[in-house]
């Protein structure tokens, strides 16, 4: 909890605040921005929503697109569940799904960092106190942003919305396995090439062919190892 | 008049299932994957595949918002956006330091959209 009260719940919350502009822009009212931060939890997903209500798109393609932008849940919260040995615990189904909803990427990479410092049995607790916080601090943001935009100068709230993307690229970045470092260099290489012609898939197609590029080189430089021991 | 109320309801019954439309569309993978992950065994080549999208999705995520950004960051420079990220690349490379190396990302990010 104490490291989420360093710098990531003040960035998100303004994260978070930025996308109560967009949402307002889009012309959703404030309970409705409030119950889509609520509920969705994962900006990427959001902030497609809120551009895609914009322009009045049908409710399939929103579905189909926030499904898309927000489908890396699925790989981190096994990834995270994995890290935090939740099968250990022993919860019933509906509290592993209760505390996942928690689970972005700022918890799910900060738990990857805590892995290097505490150990496992300790990780699902460090996790629960540092999501809620940062769940917390991000809500606050929806609420005051909601309100709040018209006070603050776009000029300094667009440094503050920087510092989120800035300071997950830079966690994930450090990752303990090196094969997970190569994939955060090959996937954010790809994404922008991706994007011009596969628009919303880009994140889905870097992701998978990033990923498993990063796997392919990493299992050959391990058995490259082993030949050198062997 | 009631033409009007009853566009008017429609509007806000659109709005809101256009809400839980969000909320189904991300909830399906956060139920799945905790399905999923009790299936998994850990320590599997199918978990570290797994983990590698993971970061490789989230990275490329991260470099979209940096690339084609919405809101008041599509007010800045690409180049600005890149020079701020290099600059915190190159300090945590060096110096393994999370937040310092955070603070001149941010601010030399700052720097340069005030300055250039």
């Amino acid at each position: 909890m104490i490291d989420a009260l360093r710098a990531p719940c003040y960035a998100l919350g303004m994260t978070m605040a930025g996308f109560s502009t967009i949402a307002r822009e889009a012309g959703l009212d404030f309970w409705m921005a409030l119950v889509t931060s609520l509920g969705v939890w994962g900006m990427p997903g959001q902030v497609a929503f809120a551009s895609l209500y914009a322009v009045g798109a049908s409710l399939v393609i929103i579905f189909i697109a926030v499904s898309l932008a927000n489908m890396r849940m699925l790989l981190m919260v096994v990834s995270a569940a994995d890290m935090m040995h939740l099968g250990a615990h022993q919860l019933p189904l509906w509290k592993r799904v209760f505390w996942m909803h928690f689970l972005a990427i700022t918890a799910w990479a900060h738990v990857g960092m805590a892995e290097q410092k505490y150990p496992s049995h300790l990780l699902l607790a460090y996790y629960q106190g540092f999501a809620l916080t940062i769940f917390t601090f991000g809500i606050g943001g929806t609420i005051l942003g909601y309100f709040l935009s018209d006070f603050l100068t776009p000029d300094l709230l667009r440094f503050v919305i920087f510092i989120t993307p800035i300071y997950i690229m830079l966690m994930i970045i450090n990752a303990r396995q090196k094969a997970n470092r190569l994939a955060v260099v090959i996937g954010g290489c790809l994404s922008p090439v991706f994007f011009p012609f596969a628009g919303e898939w880009a994140i889905l197609l870097a992701g998978v062919v990033g990923g498993s590029l990063a796997s392919l080189y990493s299992r050959y430089i391990a058995k490259w190892h082993l030949e050198v021991e062997a | 008049m009631i033409d009007t109320l009853l566009a008017d309801q429609t509007d806000v019954l659109y709005a809101w299932l256009a809400v839980g439309c969000a909320i189904a569309g991300t909830a399906v993978w956060r139920f799945v994957g905790v399905v999923l992950a009790s299936r998994i065994p850990a320590d599997s080549p199918l978990m570290g595949w797994i983990n590698t999208m993971a970061y490789a999705m989230v990275s490329g995520v991260l470099m979209l918002i940096l690339a084609h950004p919405t809101g008041v960051l599509a007010t800045t420079e690409i180049e600005h956006r890149f020079f701020g990220l290099l600059v915190g690349l190159v300090v945590v490379f060096f110096t393994k330091r999370l937040i310092v190396s955070l603070l001149f990302g941010v601010a030399s990010f700052a720097v340069a959209v005030t300055f250039f």
